[in-house]
Parts: structure tokens; C-alpha cells; sequence
């Protein structure tokens, strides 16, 4: 009974969503009059008619995490990607909601949310081998210990990044593919490469404090700043902004 | 009304030590560099004829490995004087089908009998029970320590004959009630004068033995509600007692509680109850008074998601309020942390785990706090470790069970076998020194308590009459340890043991306040707070170099004393009459050690 509602809701939704601009903008009014409860049904009527935005998809996470409505989240993007499956971008931020709700989740449920997430960021990558797509699934293996074997994983896709964002022009972002990397050779044991990928980094961006941080510190110490670092218990920030305010 | 106005009357006998805080005693008496302490402990559970050797329930049937892991406790350790000849004993549990109990009895010098036989009390473990807990209290006020086993089936009570003997007296005692309880307190929740007995539950009142439902086990890892919750026994003074777990309101609890602690939180002259559960939330209930309980959880600590262990009480920081020390699991993939509940005094409570340095015990279980090195602070001791076995470990295993979609966890069925696979096992226990700066330092290697067994029970008391607290650890599957207290140049200290009389006989409940400027040591006699272990009724407080204390004693009726009690030796008190001669003797004989 409650699918059915929530189906003919979001059908509702779907046929009352103007062009998707229009309900973006009127999304940003609402937040900016506190106005949260009208804010998320116009974001979702702007993803609804344009669902690989990943501007409209990032602001209502924001929003999601604000209210900490995450259901309501999964529920949306879980139609959203089933009317849309060829929307990376939507599947990249289906997965990020759960991302979003593990830090408010028990340590189980943070196992099983990581691992949901895990399948939507592999769709988006099915779908577009992009940057985003690939430093957040690689990013993600980070989070798992050592005992679940999955950081060779993260190694292969944030080399692949790093091979994307080398035939790039630098973005600012791209400091985010020398720091993971760098950490997941040191969870491999490979500490030589990891000095050798945030040194390299340290090139691009010389002033980065996380980069000089890693290589200041060594042993105990390098390890517990690399442990806090994938610290489940504290909030990731997916705020995607930064990917259309760069210039 | 009368006993508030009691209370505010009395004014608090303070002993002043010209402005000088305990941290500056512990400075002057134990200069050591570099933060380190005097602490150091000596495992001697052989040589003092303490052997004991755990054997967790082996099941048989559908997924009797899965059950066998979900009940891998049992191993229980509750120390008490059941002779009345002053020295402490011991009595510890095993879980196995046909496997017995043991009761040490305590010869002094560290020496130990073992008088299970004589003393009639090594049943429990048949082929529809298992045996979990265990507590020592005085349930008919008598002057002589009863005894009650807690079992996955109905609980067991034997009265102390007082001749060494005990009676079986269950049937009679109205502890009839079928649960799978795997914790046991007793205080005295309606200050009649009478023990209570509160039985924490694990699963909820199925038979695992004979399992007909295979949909046992927690519907939610994190936030379970399918559990046993609580029963609370009233003892109606008469031999024997009444389930009032509803009328109190305890019942709406379903919770795996796991452990339980009482104490009162807030000043009011009567216990709360602190219940530590597995799968989710813990809870904490304050005492209307009235016989009575309200769920104060959400507004005083939050709800959580962690998987309690153990509820621990005592007051860390001598500000006067009890805390709350809860170990949960903090392992290769959960990482929760513990929680140190530091009591604002407003009924609301802050974790300051993190910040105390107390929030990594690991896999936790049982954890108790005693001042080791007598100066004024309570260190804390933790066991942990789940299962010590092969090199594969199971948690790999797991995985894939937990992240299979639309998975009924309750169905005994699903659950991977763990076989010969080790988890979270061989971990080092820890200790942690009081540093008297609401902070701890990690001591457990220079202490010489670091075994990695899998620890379970913890109970802490002067078993050689010396001064300084000892340390007794239980294991599943493994040898019981006994840590003898080796450290030097120690504090002074004070030993009380507190005899009611219009309060229960075992005083517990009763609580000793001592006033040293702007610090308050704080104790309150504990009915087994902590995860299967008991530390003794008596109290014991280190009190670094003064030689003359004053102290405040509330006990459980209302009543309030000021005694000034010796250094160094054990003193009787008895409510309304100051310092009294034991009545039954004592072999430590009171006198100056």
C-alpha cells in the first residue's frame, strides 16, 4: 500500500515538474527561505525531468543529509534510476546517499550501506568511465579494512583517475587522486610508492597540508592520520560543487 | 519527605587537607616519570589453587555451531564472603551440559580450597539450562550470603545453611520464570529492606535447546527490538519473590540486554538502572520512587546503535556523581567505541570515551574500575576477545551473509558456521591508570595483566586482606586468571564492610563519601554491576597518605552517618551503630595489616 502511494506521489511529481531549471530555481528560493519540505519536492521534480544532472543530484543530498531523510532519498533515486537506467550520473548519486546516511548508522548497517553503494558507483562507471565516477568508487574501497581485500580495488580505480585527470588541465579537485592513492599504496604495504605518488602530488599542488602531512609523518603516526582519514564513524563530504565551480 | 529532609540536614563531615587535591597527594607518593605508574600484577590462579577451566554450551541440531557462538559466555566470576571468616571467596561458573560450578573457599594468605562438593552448589547445566551468572547476596537478611545462579532456563536459588552447606530453594522462591537471562543483579529497588533481583535477558524466552522457531536471533544488527529485555524480581521479605517487571515498567524493553548496573544516578536517595544491550540501544531507566522505573534514555544519553557489553559504575572523576562505563566492540570492522558516561549531574550524561582515552577496549566484555595503586583515583581493568582460534577468521565469512540483500538475520539458518575460524581473538586486555586528570593512560603490558585470552567476567577485590585490589578474570573456553596485586609504595586505604539493618543486610545501595577539599571520593556498594563478575560488597577506597578518614555513609533507608574509620585495615560497620566487632569473627580479625 505504501509503494502504491509512493508511486502515484512520485508520478504526481513527475507530471507536475515544469522544465528543470525552473524547479532547480525554485528549489534555491525555498532553501534560502528555510522552506526544506518544498525545496526537496522541486529538486526532485528537476531531477525527475533531467536526471543525469549532477548539480541538481548534489543538492539534494545536501538537503537529504540536513533532514537526514535518507529513505526518502533512496526511494527517489531508485525510481529515478529504474525511469532513467542509462543516467550515471544518477546512479553515482543513488550510491552516494547511502555514503551520506552511514555516519548516523550503526556499524553493521555501515557495512551493508558501503556495500549498496558500492553496486550504484559500479553502474555509473558501466555507463561513463568518468573522474567522479571512478576516484568515488575508488575512494570508497578505502573505507573497507584490510580484512575484506578490497584495496587493490581501490588502487586500480584511482589509477585509473589519475590517468583521466593527467590528460586533463589541473583542477583543484584533482589533489583528491594523490591523496587516496597515495593512502591506498600505504594500505598495501607499499610505502615507497606512496611517498612517491604524494610527492608527486605535492608538485601539482604545493601547498596541500594533507600531502605535506603524509609525508612529515611515519609509522604510528603516519597511520593513525590515514586511519582517521577513512574514519566511518565521520561524515564524508560528497558535496559535488566543486566539480561545476572549478574553472 | 522525612528522609529528603534527613539528607539535606546532615551536614558533610569534611576532611580538609589545607587546599591540597588528591592529584597532589598522588604526585608526592608516587613520583614516577613520564606518566608511568606503580601498578604491576602477578598471575598466580595455580599457585594459589584456582583451577578453573571454562566450557562454553556445545548444542546439538539445526546450526548448533551458530548457537554455540551466539552464547559464548557463561564464564562467571562472583566473589563474596560466604563463610563470614572476613576473607573473600570465590565462585565461578561453567556452561556445558553436566559441566559443574566451583566455589573457592578462601584459606587466606592466597590460598584456596575448593569446596563445590561440600557445599552443594555445583548444578545448573542440564540438558534444558545454561548456566550464565551468578550473584551473592543476603536474600533473607540473615547475616549469611545466598547464593543465585542465572541461567539460559529459570533461575537458581540456594540458600546458605551456615555451615559451609546450601540449600536449594528454588522451587519455593518464585523464580520460576523461563528466560534466556545471561546477566543477574540485585539491589534494592524499593528501599524496603529487601534485595531485588533484576535478570537481564539475552534471547527471548525460547528454549535454544530445544529450538522449535529457528527465527531466534536479533531482526536487526544495529537497532534489534526481538530480544529478552529485563525481569525484575520484588523480594517480598518472606523467602520469596514476584515477577513485577511490567508493573515496574520494565516490560515495554525487548532489547538484547547484555548487562545491567544499578546506582543512583541522580542523587535521590534511590537506584536507576543502567542496562547495556547487545544489537542496539542501550537504556536507562530512573527510579520514580514508587516502585516504579521511567525510560530516561533519549533525553540522558541518546539512543545508540553499539553493541553494549557491560555497565560498569562508578564515579571515575571524584566529582561526587556516578559515571557509566560501557564497553561495545571496537574491532577490525566495527568501530564503535565505548562509552564513558560522565554523569552531568543534570540527568543527562556525556560520553567522554575519546577524551578520557578509555574508548578502545576492542572486542569489550566485562570491565571494572578499582584504585590499584591506592591514590585516591579508580582505574579501570577491561577484558575482550571474542573467539581465540584458527588463522582463517570468520568475519570475511560473515560479510557475505550480512550484505546479502533482504536477508532474515533471525533465522538461525542464514548464519554462516564459524567452524575452527578465530574472531576478533587473542587481544590484549587493558588497564588504564587514573592519571586524576579526568584522563588515562594504557598500562596493561607494564602492569603485567596483557593476556590475550577471551576474557568475559572481571571482578576486583582485596583477596589477601593487604590493602590492595586484585583482580580476577574469567574466559570462555579458557583457564580463569587471578592477578595478585604486587604493586609498591601504594596509598593508604580504607576497607569497610557495611551491615544494615532496617536497610538490607548486604548495605547494597549504601554509599560512603569521602571529602577531601574540593574532591569527593565516592563509593556505593554494588550488587554484581558489570559483565559476569561480581566484585565483593565491600568497600575499599585508597586514600594516598591521610591516616584519619571521615566519612559520610548514606545507606539505602535514608539513614545517614558520619564515622571516622583507621587506615589501612578493615572496619565493620553497622547502620546505627558506628564501628562494630564482626559479628561471626573474622580471621583478618579487623586488625592492622
Amino acid at each position: 500500500m505504501i509503494e502504491i502511494v509512493t508511486l502515484l506521489l512520485f508520478l504526481s511529481v513527475m507530471q507536475a515538474a515544469g522544465p528543470a531549471e525552473q524547479q532547480y530555481s525554485l528549489a534555491v528560493k525555498a532553501i534560502a527561505a528555510r522552506d526544506n519540505a518544498n525545496a526537496l519536492g522541486y529538486l526532485e521534480a528537476a531531477l525527475t525531468a533531467d536526471p543525469d544532472n549532477i548539480r541538481y543530484a548534489s543538492d539534494y543530498r545536501q538537503l537529504l543529509i540536513q533532514t537526514k531523510q535518507y529513505d526518502r532519498g533512496t526511494n527517489f533515486f531508485d525510481k529515478l534510476v529504474q525511469a532513467h537506467p542509462q543516467a550515471a550520473n544518477a546512479h553515482l548519486n543513488y550510491g552516494f546517499v547511502y555514503v551520506d546516511k552511514i555516519p548516523d548508522s550503526g556499524s553493521i548497517t555501515q557495512v551493508i550501506l558501503a556495500n549498496k553503494a558500492l553496486s550504484h558507483f559500479s553502474k555509473a562507471i558501466e555507463l561513463k568511465r568518468s573522474w567522479i565516477a571512478l576516484y568515488t568508487r575508488g575512494n570508497s574501497y578505502m573505507y573497507w579494512p584490510r580484512i575484506f581485500n578490497r584495496t587493490h580495488l581501490a588502487v586500480a580505480d584511482l589509477e585509473e583517475a589519475m590517468k583521466i585527470q593527467k590528460a586533463d588541465r589541473t583542477k583543484s579537485y584533482y589533489i583528491r587522486s594523490y591523496i587516496s592513492l597515495g593512502d591506498a599504496y600505504w594500505k598495501m604495504d607499499n610505502l615507497e610508492k606512496a611517498r612517491s605518488v604524494w610527492r608527486e602530488g605535492l608538485t601539482v599542488f604545493p601547498d596541500n597540508p594533507q600531502l605535506k602531512a603524509r609525508l612529515a609523518a611515519n609509522g604510528d603516526g603516519l597511520k593513525a592520520l590515514i586511519d582517521d582519514t577513512y574514519d566511518p564513524n565521520k561524515r564524508v563530504d560528497t558535496n559535488l560543487k566543486e566539480l561545476w565551480t572549478e574553472q | 519527605m522525612i528522609r529528603k529532609t534527613v539528607l539535606c540536614a546532615m551536614p558533610l563531615l569534611a576532611l580538609v587537607l589545607a587546599g591540597k587535591t588528591i592529584a597532589a597527594w598522588s604526585s608526592e607518593i608516587l613520583p614516577l616519570p613520564n606518566g608511568s605508574s606503580r601498578i604491576r600484577f602477578e598471575e598466580i590462579a595455580a599457585k594459589a589453587g584456582v583451577n578453573h577451566l571454562h566450557h562454553t554450551r556445545v548444542f546439538k541440531g539445526l546450526k548448533a555451531d551458530v548457537l554455540g557462538m551466539f552464547t559464548a559466555g557463561g564464564a562467571s566470576v562472583v566473589i563474596g564472603d560466604y563463610n563470614n571468616d572476613g576473607l573473600e571467596d570465590i565462585f565461578l561458573t561453567d556452561s556445558d551440559e553436566g559441566r559443574s560450578n566451583r566455589l573457592y573457599r578462601n584459606d587466606g594468605n592466597m590460598k584456596f580450597t575448593d569446596v563445590t562438593e561440600a557445599a552443594h552448589i555445583a548444578g545448573g547445566n542440564d540438558s534444558h539450562s545454561i548456566v550464565s551468572d551468578a550473584v551473592w547476596f543476603d536474600y533473607d537478611n540473615d547475616g549469611w550470603k545466598d547464593l543465585l545462579i542465572a541461567r539460559f532456563g529459570t533461575p537458581l536459588l540456594y540458600h546458605n545453611e551456615k555451615n559451609g552447606t546450601f540449600k536449594d530453594v528454588t522451587r519455593e522462591s518464585g523464580l520460576n520464570t523461563f528466560g534466556n537471562s545471561i546477566a543477574v543483579i540485585v539491589f534494592d529497588y524499593d528501599n524496603d529492606g529487601n534485595l531485588d533481583v533484576l535478570l537481564g535477558n539475552y534471547f527471548k524466552p525460547e528454549n535454544l535447546l530445544d529450538l522449535k522457531d529457528p527465527h531466534v536471533l536479533p531482526n536487526d544488527l544495529d537497532n534489534a527490538i526481538n530480544g529478552g529485555g529485563v525481569t525484575l524480581y520484588r523480594n517480598n521479605g518472606k523467602g520469596n519473590f514476584t515477577d513485577v517487571t511490567e508493573k515496574a515498567g520494565l516490560s515495554r524493553h525487548t532489547g538484547w540486554t547484555l548487562d545491567m548496573g544499578h546506582g543512583d544516578f541522580n542523587n535521590d536517595g534511590y537506584e536507576d538502572l543502567y542496562l547495556a544491550c547487545d544489537y542496539g540501544t542501550d537504556r536507562l531507566f530512573f527510579n520514580n520512587r514508587d516502585g516504579t522505573f521511567r525510560d530516561v534514555t533519549e533525553k540522558a544519553i541518546g539512543f545508540d546503535t553499539k553493541k553494549g557489553m557491560n555497565a560498569e559504575v562508578a564515579d571515575y572523576n571524584n566529582d561526587g556523581l556516578l559515571d557509566i562505563y560501557v564497553t561495545n566492540i571496537t574491532d577490525e570492522y566495527m568501530k564503535e567505541c565505548n562509552m564513558l558516561w560522565h554523569n552531568n549531574g543534570d540527568g543527562t550524561f556525556t560520553d567522554v570515551s575519546k577524551e578520557t582515552g578509555t574508548c578502545d577496549t576492542l572486542w569489550g566484555w566485562g570491565a571494572k574500575f578499582g584504585d590499584f595503586d591506592n591514590d585516591g583515583f579508580q582505574d579501570l581493568f577491561a577484558a575482550n576477545g571474542l573467539r581465540s582460534a584458527g588463522e582463517e577468521n570468520y568475519i570475511p565469512v560473515l560479510l557475505e551473509m550480512i550484505i546479502k540483500p533482504g536477508i532474515d538475520f533471525t533465522d538461525v539458518r542464514n548464519w554462516p558456521e564459524i567452524g575452527n575460524r578465530s574472531w576478533s581473538g587473542f587481544q590484549k586486555k587493558k588497564m588504564f591508570h587514573n592519571l586524576g586528570t579526568q584522563t588515562f593512560r594504557e598500562i596493561s603490558a607494564d602492569a603485567g595483566v596483557d593476556n590475550n585470552r577471551d576474557g568475559r567476567g572481571v571482578a576486583v577485590a582485596d583477596l589477601d586482606g593487604d590493602g590492595l585490589l586484585d583482580i580476577f578474570q574469567t574466559n570462555a573456553n579458557q583457564q580463569a586468571m587471578l592477578y595478585r596485586n604486587r604493586s609498591e609504595k601504594t596509598g593508604n586505604w580504607v576497607e569497610l564492610e557495611l551491615i544494615g539493618t532496617k536497610s538490607n543486610r548486604d548495605a547494597i545501595g549504601a554509599r560512603v563519601k569521602l571529602q577531601v577539599g574540593t574532591q569527593t571520593l565516592l563509593r556505593e556498594v554494588q550488587g554484581g554491576n558489570g559483565y559476569a563478575g561480581q566484585s565483593p560488597a565491600r568497600i575499599h577506597i585508597g586514600t594516598g597518605p591521610l591516616t584519619k578518614i571521615a566519612l559520610e555513609i548514606r545507606w539505602p533507608s535514608g539513614a545517614v552517618e558520619n564515622v571516622t574509620v583507621p587506615v589501612n585495615r578493615l572496619t565493620y560497620i553497622k547502620e546505627g551503630k558506628g564501628a562494630v566487632k564482626p559479628e561471626f569473627g573474622s580471621r583478618l580479625d579487623a586488625a592492622p595489616r
